[in-house]
């Protein structure tokens, strides 16, 4: 991938509205054993930091990649780094930075798996999504430095 | 008397029994030297009239006079200048001297506009017609134009002649011309991967195919590209400098070559490496960056062009020339083949009239170095030693292994097809012949961190090379360097090439283990410094004598015996190569790119395009013509020489397509272009 910052930002936002917002509904939905009324707002409150974590950082990674002589971003530096910023939100849970998210959450092995699960299913199919699934929709994406709309 | 300036063009003629003449050829004396002519096909200019012997005449060409000797013992027919039996003559602009009065030379005179009548035939004809594959040009290298009998009987070198003498022509006449073939909107030049692609988009935007046409010489759009693959030794089952992404089969770069190659690797039972896309994942950090097999890219073409109706979209013939029209559109004139003639009653010359154009002629020739074909014209029974890596000559090759006699070869250059050469002489080294070896010439050392330097980012060396997976950095293609270079001015334009571009190879470590073998066990030697002095080798210890001037803290002179050289500096694409090119862009003043950074003398490289690859000076009413590939080098985007370059600009060329309402364009929204993406998977048409 070779993205620019404003490619990064709107992929991000484009994976977050079109495949974060409807797979936290779905996890949510499921883990609420099916009861709309009864799902738990903080999945989303996690997608949402989760997305801010990572709209901080890309203008860091942007800094980075003008170091590498293609200016590009290997699929590995993408996987590797989107566990980071996972990393980053379960930290900002468990040391109780954010007062909308307490450590609660993480307070037994069983509610980390939970949380761990929800990334996943938001993440393997945004990463797929950024491995090729975008093009067959945006034809200029991979031209467009990850950006969207016309070239 | 006036000096003669190079290049000196000849004119052949044979002189029939009744004194009638016939063109048999012009001829290109590039520089000067000594050439030959007479029967055999190793002369410089070799003359298949009945009278002429081997090496009849030798020419010594130099500014001052054609200086014209009949080889040492004379010949049985005589040369014959200004009626006189002679054994030597100066033939200056003008004068004319005959050979065993059968054959007329005469040197077009000083002044003469040689430019717009000569017709280069493309140098892949000259070598698919060839009997000697080992130096690739069984006719001479000098030899810019040969028609063939029948068309010299109806003046055929000079259609479509006075009817496009002027910028416009007139559709109303046109219709009426014996040639006029019919009326199209999309017109594709070339018949190439690059008119492939933008085809290829075309379908998938909606254009049906009776709106589309092709004209080229091979069928199969990656003939060419093929040919110019084996010569530089990649067969089929060796990768190309290619990413997986960069797919001309298919609009969306998705599924890329990686995944099929696992996918086949894994259910079917394919070549290749099931590993594939675990190398995407991890290249170029964890894994070496994925290169696909030319064989599968040739493969996947063939199913597309078969998807898409390539082949009911296409004429077989050459391209000679183009005209606006003056009703907004443009005359194409072409000649068919010879079997596409025997279906249309003989009828060779024929004009079609299109309203969208794409040109992608590809690579207008191929040039060999000057010092070289200076040797190869002075030293006519050494031709074969000095090779272009670019013309067949596996050969070469082949005598080295069979030989299994000490055989020194030298390389010169150090780019990916020098990398490619290397390779397949480690590999008759270590399979045939333990003798054999190399010495690689590079114009200076590279130390390691000594890469070109960009912004933050520098190049990484490794071996006196600099390192880099594709032929620009990755962001050429699609990312900020891409915006970047469009928005730069030309002379900013031309500096960031001059550091971007450059000579590099791709890290493989079967490429970095030959080399490091080689050098401890002492048959792969490397020179830094250039070609002093090159003739044949006299003490018989090989067929060439070198004389290398070596850079390095003291200037040294160094006296190498090889065998054989390669040169693999590399592909030199001149448009005005081609006599298609250089009349349009005489014709109609195109400007041209500049690769000279500011303040240099002008170097002049591809045909000026816009962003979205149209030939503005070619603009015509509602008509618009689109270029693709090396033609368009040095202009607003910087890898066109690319599969994904082509694909990038197919792209941008059909979305401008769909702006200026050209008919079936569809706009490929999101929704279109999925559609497009299920019909692709299964496989069915557009």
């Amino acid at each position: 991938m070779t993205p620019t910052l404003l490619g990064r930002w709107q992929t991000r936002l484009l994976l977050f509205l079109v495949l974060g917002l409807p797979l936290t509904f779905l996890y949510a939905w499921i883990y609420a054993g099916f009861d709309v009324f009864d799902i738990d707002t903080n999945f989303f409150l996690v997608l949402v930091v989760l997305f801010v974590v990572g709209f901080i950082l890309d203008p860091v990674y942007i800094w980075l990649q003008g170091f590498r002589w293609d200016h590009d971003w290997p699929f590995a530096f993408q996987f590797f780094f989107s566990f980071i910023e996972f990393g980053i939100v379960l930290a900002l849970i468990y040391f109780d930075v954010l007062w909308f998210l307490p450590s609660f959450l993480l307070s037994d092995f069983d509610g980390f798996l939970v949380i761990l699960g929800h990334f996943l299913t938001v993440f393997i199919p945004s990463f797929l999504a950024l491995l090729g699934f975008i093009q067959i929709f945006l034809v200029r994406w991979r031209f467009k430095a990850a950006e969207l709309g016309r070239l | 008397m006036d000096k003669l300036t190079f290049p000196i063009v000849l004119t052949l003629e044979e002189i029939g029994a009744s004194g009638a003449r016939r063109f048999i050829s012009h001829v290109e004396l590039p520089v000067e030297g000594t050439y030959t002519v007479g029967a055999a096909t190793d002369d410089s200019v070799p003359v298949s009239v009945a009278g002429i012997s081997r090496g009849h005449l030798i020419l010594e060409a130099s500014a001052d006079a054609i200086v014209l000797r009949e080889r040492d013992g004379g010949t049985t027919n005589g040369t014959f200048f200004n009626g006189e039996r002679v054994t030597a003559a100066a033939l200056v602009p003008g004068s004319e001297v005959v050979l065993a009065n059968v054959v007329a030379l005469s040197i077009r005179g000083a002044g003469q506009d040689t430019a717009t009548k000569i017709q280069e035939q493309p140098k892949q004809e000259r070598q698919e017609s060839g009997s000697r594959p080992s130096s690739g040009s069984s006719i001479s290298d000098y030899i810019i134009v040969r028609p063939g009998a029948e068309e010299r009987a109806r003046g055929g070198d000079e259609f479509p002649g006075g009817l496009f003498a002027g910028e416009i022509v007139s559709t109303a006449a046109l219709r009426q011309h014996e040639a006029y073939a019919g009326e199209v909107d999309f017109l594709a030049l070339g018949g190439g991967i690059g008119n492939f692609v933008w085809v290829d988009h075309l379908r998938v935007y909606g254009v049906p195919i009776s709106n589309i046409r092709v004209i080229g010489i091979d069928r199969i759009c990656y003939k060419n590209y093929e040919r110019y693959c084996l010569n530089s030794q990649i067969p089929r089952h060796e990768r190309l400098r290619s990413n997986a992404i960069s797919v001309p089969d298919n609009v969306w770069g998705f599924p890329g070559y990686a995944s099929r190659e696992s996918f086949n690797a894994l259910f079917r039972g394919g070549k290749g490496s099931a590993g594939a896309i675990f190398e995407v994942f991890g290249e170029p950090t964890l894994a070496q960056s994925y290169t696909p097999m030319a064989g599968e890219v040739f493969k996947s073409l063939d199913k597309e062009m078969a998807r898409i109706g390539w082949f009911d979209m296409f004429i077989n013939g050459r391209i000679l020339s183009m005209r606006k029209t003056d009703d907004g559109r443009y005359a194409v004139a072409y000649r068919l083949t010879r079997e596409a003639a025997a279906a249309n009653n003989g009828q060779r010359e024929q004009i079609v009239i299109g309203r969208y154009i794409h040109i992608g002629t590809g690579y207008p020739a191929t040039r060999f170095v000057e010092d070289l074909q200076n040797f190869r014209s002075a030293n006519p029974s050494h031709r074969d030693y000095v090779i272009n890596a670019y013309d067949p000559h596996d050969a070469v090759y082949d005598a080295i292994g069979r030989s299994g006699k000490p055989v020194t070869v030298m390389i010169r250059g150090r780019g990916i097809v020098a990398s490619r050469v290397h390779q397949r002489l480690v590999a008759e080294h270590d399979r045939r012949n333990a003798n054999l070896r190399i010495i690689h010439l590079m114009r200076s050392e590279k130390p390691y961190g000594d890469g070109a330097k960009f912004r933050r980012a520098k190049r990484p060396v490794f071996n006196d090379v600099e390192i880099q997976p594709f032929n620009w950095p990755k962001a050429c293609w699609g990312g900020s360097l891409r915006a970047d270079i469009e928005r730069m001015a030309p002379e900013e334009r031309a500096e960031t090439f001059e550091i971007l571009g450059g000579t590099t190879t791709a890290e493989r470590s079967d490429w970095t283990e030959m080399i490091e073998r080689g050098t401890r066990e002492g048959w792969y030697v490397k020179y830094y410094g250039s070609i002093e002095r090159l003739v044949p080798d006299e003490s018989g210890k090989a067929n060439l004598e070198v004389r290398v001037k070596t850079r390095s803290a003291t200037t040294e002179y160094r006296e190498i015996h090889a065998d054989y050289i390669i040169d693999c500096t590399g592909l030199i694409g001149d448009v005005t190569r081609s006599p298609f090119l250089k009349d349009l862009v005489e014709t109609y003043h195109l400007p041209r790119n500049n690769a000279a950074p500011h303040g240099e003398p002008a170097r002049l490289t591809g045909i000026s395009v816009t962003p979205d690859f149209e030939i503005l000076g070619l603009q015509n009413g509602h008509g618009h013509v689109y270029a693709a590939g090396q033609i368009t080098g040095g202009g607003p985007y910087a890898a066109v020489d690319s599969f994904l370059g082509l694909q990038y600009s197919a792209l941008r060329s059909v979305d401008h397509l769909h702006t200026v309402r050209a008919p079936f364009v569809s706009s490929f929204g999101p929704l279109k272009s999925f559609g497009q993406w299920v019909r692709w998977c299964q496989g069915v048409a557009p």
